[in-house]
């Protein structure tokens, strides 16, 4: 799993390539601890490369949803997988978060 | 004979008492073996006493006929020679025996034994002979009978010693021997026998002819008396001991030779033992040998304290590292440790403090108090040298350690750490500068290394017994959860279920349980826990309880969420959830009303449409939106279902599951086996998906727990 962060202003775009299972779930914890992110409006998460991810992974996004709710940062994904999509759906989370197809679609979400 | 006796009979006691029958044929080898060496013995015990007594007898015929010069000469030299030499060779093979059974590396048993049954003897004869000068002195008569009595006597003790000495000297000669020893001793006992053969022959064996020879002989001798391997093994006071019994063996061998030598050429007596070259030989072997031992010992006394302490230092070496297995505890390893180096160093002060966490403690002290300790601790700690490899020679030239009056002149400190822990430091303390040598300081580092190295394997046996203590309580929490999910389900004739469940860990995270609602409904449920092991099986276990608390009152599936989803909001942790679907069957009315928490889409075979397909329906996770918003997160739906309809219900860890090219199992092939086997009763369709499931994985390839549960409603209906 690796987890990068590109910074365009108020904006922090997180591109997530690999799997997320239950140790790499914990790099991705630390990231969305850190107070910095706090400081931006809109987290966008490029799942492109995202080929699989757990229930662990899943549980850190859902521990964090509230967080970011409560401070009024968006928080997209878009890029993603059928299947990776699929987990998403079957929780029922699609309703719960932002899921967009493409980064054009995230941008225009993110600025409404 | 009783000897022998006595030293068998332990041992064939303690055979029988073993199975008998097995060791009945080495029994009797034992028992023909002893009868045959018991012969042999008492043989040449008889032997011994026969040909002594006829010898005396003949001497004292030869001498009387000797003092009557008319008298017919009976007896005849070559017949004093034969007696002479069966005699000789039965005291000497008697011995040759009897020496076998010494054993052991006690050496100064050895010669106790030789000095307490034999060199006693030359002691002996003089008495007699001074006994005889007295009485003879005293009635002022000559008796050259009684003269040639005692002389036959003393001849009898001499060889009875030499015989006793040479064996023995044999034994410990022979100690750590070679092969080229073995046969050197050989070919001498063969020489020295032979020379038996001049005796018989009536050779003069100092005639000139023999005497380059006899030189020869001499060498042979000194060689052999080289071998004094014995003497190193022993300790000082045994060697002290020794040279005592030594010296009274050395004192016996001049007796004797004196006696004879005294003797030699007599015009009193008709026989002259001094003549036969082999009693000379052998006194000179065992006398050889008994100098060299004494005079090595002597010279060896001196040294000896340096090999008790290399074989004490050994020994403790031994100590430490077997203590593992005399299963010792550590404070009992630093016991040893203590004591060890205090011996090797010879230290007069010392004391070990001991590391446990963050304190130290002095656990062990030896001549010196907690005040002197207190007072070097603080000085050493001004220099910032503790807990490392240090020594210093001469406390005297450094000002601090003057200034604190000490009565030692040099110490050591040796620190007992391994790379990750520190276990403890050793202070060794000496009265004289100088006191730690090189030599010195490498066993004692020895000593320290072998420590670190045991108490690191106490501590690995520790923790593993720990993990053993771990794995046998996970074995109870898999027999745990083993028994909160059902074994069995209600049989009812108008439908079936079969079941499957495996966990990857010894405990998992699904569940699946039911409840009969009514006298025609079932409540079924099916979970699956966020994560895997131990927390995901505890939650698994609350939710079980949370299932069978709620459903008493008997409620709709999607209010029996909503109030799983309150009660899990409150003791789930933040990034766990839970994902659960519930039915309620209802036969009366041939339908079933469910309700999905973000849980596995049911699949689903219509027997009327001949179609299979998911149940799409919405549903959020529990535990995922902790408040009352959840309560619009769910819906709820109702089924009729027709006879010949299957129901599959199943966790995630059977559609994840992942072959070797890392594809996954999929909903799709699920559902392709579904339309292949719908027409199967529920057992057999769900051996033919899990069978499908385990050709696609391969074997031990189990990541997620799985979870499968076939029902397949039937046509026939109970009576109401």
């Amino acid at each position: 799993m690796k987890i990068t962060q590109d910074i365009k202003d108020s904006t922090v775009i997180m591109t997530l390539d690999g799997e997320l299972d239950a140790s790499s779930s914990v790099i991705l914890d630390e990231e969305l601890s850190d107070p910095e992110i706090m400081k931006y409006s809109k987290i966008l998460v490029d799942c492109r490369n995202l080929n699989y991810i757990s229930s662990a992974g899943l549980g850190v996004f859902i521990s964090h949803l509230q967080r970011f709710e409560d401070a009024q940062i968006k928080l997209i994904f878009f890029n993603m997988q059928d299947k990776v999509r699929n987990v998403f759906e079957i929780l029922g989370l699609d309703l719960l978060m932002t899921i967009v197809t493409n980064y054009e679609e995230a941008i225009t979400i993110a600025d409404e | 004979m009783f000897n022998e006796r006595k030293f068998f009979l332990p041992f064939i006691k303690q055979n029988t008492t073993n199975s008998q029958k097995q060791l009945l044929p080495k029994l009797s080898t034992v028992f023909r073996f002893m009868l045959y060496k018991t012969n042999v013995k008492s043989l040449l015990v008889t032997a011994a006493i026969v040909s002594w007594v006829l010898l005396l007898g003949n001497v004292l015929l030869m001498a009387e006929s000797a003092r009557q010069p008319g008298a017919i000469k009976l007896a005849l030299p070559y017949i004093n020679n034969l007696l002479i030499i069966v005699f000789i060779l039965s005291v000497f093979f008697f011995q040759r025996f009897s020496a076998n059974n010494l054993k052991g590396i006690d050496f100064s048993s050895y010669l106790w034994n030789l000095f307490s049954k034999a060199a006693i003897a030359a002691y002996l004869s003089i008495a007699l002979y001074f006994a005889y000068k007295l009485s003879t002195g005293y009635a002022r008569l000559q008796s050259p009978l009684l003269l040639h009595i005692v002389y036959q006597v003393n001849f009898g003790l001499l060889v009875y010693f030499l015989a006793k000495a040479f064996y023995i000297w044999r034994q410990l000669l022979l100690y750590h021997k070679n092969k080229f020893l073995q046969v050197a001793w050989e070919w001498f006992e063969l020489l020295l026998f032979s020379t038996l053969i001049l005796t018989l022959l009536n050779f003069n064996y100092t005639n000139y002819i023999f005497l380059p020879l006899f030189g020869l002989f001499g060498c042979y001798i000194l060689f052999l008396c080289t071998n004094l391997k014995w003497v190193a093994y022993l300790s000082f006071n045994k060697k002290s001991r020794s040279l005592v019994l030594l010296g009274a063996i050395l004192v016996s061998c001049y007796i004797f030779t004196k006696f004879f030598q005294e003797f030699a050429d007599s015009e009193q007596l008709v026989i002259d033992y001094s003549d036969v070259g082999f009693l000379a030989l052998a006194m000179l072997f065992v006398g050889t040998y008994t100098l060299a031992a004494f005079l090595v010992s002597l010279f060896s006394l001196p040294t000896s304290s340096v090999f008790e302490q290399k074989s004490e230092d050994l020994l403790n070496f031994q100590r430490l590292s077997q203590s593992i297995q005399q299963g010792q505890n550590e404070s009992q390893v630093y016991n040893t440790l203590f004591e060890s180096t205090i011996k090797a160093s010879d230290a007069t002060a010392a004391w070990f403090e001991m590391v446990r966490g963050n304190n130290t403690h002095v656990s062990h002290l030896l001549n010196i108090n907690n005040d002197q300790i207190e007072r070097i601790r603080h000085l050493l700690m001004a220099y910032n040298i503790q807990n490392i490899d240090y020594i210093n020679n001469n406390l005297d030239r450094n000002t601090g350690f003057r200034d604190l009056s000490l009565p030692w002149k040099s110490l050591i400190i040796l620190p007992i750490k391994s790379k990750k822990h520190v276990f403890g430091t050793l202070y060794l303390l000496r009265d004289i500068e100088q006191g730690f040598d090189r030599e010195t300081v490498n066993v004692l580092r020895t000593f320290t290394s072998q420590t670190i190295l045991t108490i690191e394997n106490l501590r690995l046996v520790a923790e593993s017994l720990q993990n053993e203590r771990y794995k046998e309580e996970l074995k109870i929490a898999t027999q745990v959860q083993e028994s909160l999910i059902p074994k069995t389900f209600p049989t009812d004739s108008w439908f079936e279920i079969a079941t499957h469940a495996v966990a990857a860990k010894e405990v998992g995270g699904d569940f699946y349980d039911f409840l009969q609602l009514s006298e025609s409904r079932i409540a079924i449920i099916i979970g699956d826990v966020s994560g895997k092991g131990i927390s995901a099986a505890f939650h698994m276990a609350q939710m079980k309880g949370i299932f069978h608390g709620l459903m008493q009152q008997d409620m709709p599936p999607s209010e029996f969420m909503k109030q799983a989803n309150s009660a899990l909001s409150r003791c789930l942790e933040k990034t766990s959830f839970i994902t659960s679907s519930l039915y309620i069957i209802d036969y009366r009315m041939q339908g079933f009303m469910f309700a999905r928490a973000g849980h596995c889409h049911t699949l689903y075979y219509n027997a009327m449409m001949e179609d299979v397909f998911y149940f799409q329906t919405d549903g959020l996770g529990l535990g995922i939106v902790r408040d009352k918003s959840y309560n619009n997160h769910v819906r709820e739906m109702y089924y009729d279902y027709n006879p010949g309809d299957v129901m599959v219900i199943y966790t995630d860890g059977i559609v994840e599951a992942r072959n070797a090219a890392n594809d996954e199992y999929g909903e799709d092939r699920l559902k392709y086996m579904l339309t292949q086997t719908y027409h199967l009763e529920a057992e057999d369709i769900k051996c033919a998906i899990i069978n499908d499931l385990e050709d696609f994985t391969g074997p031990d390839n189990l990541y997620d727990d799985q979870t499968l549960l076939v029902i397949k409603f039937k046509p026939v209906q109970p009576k109401a």
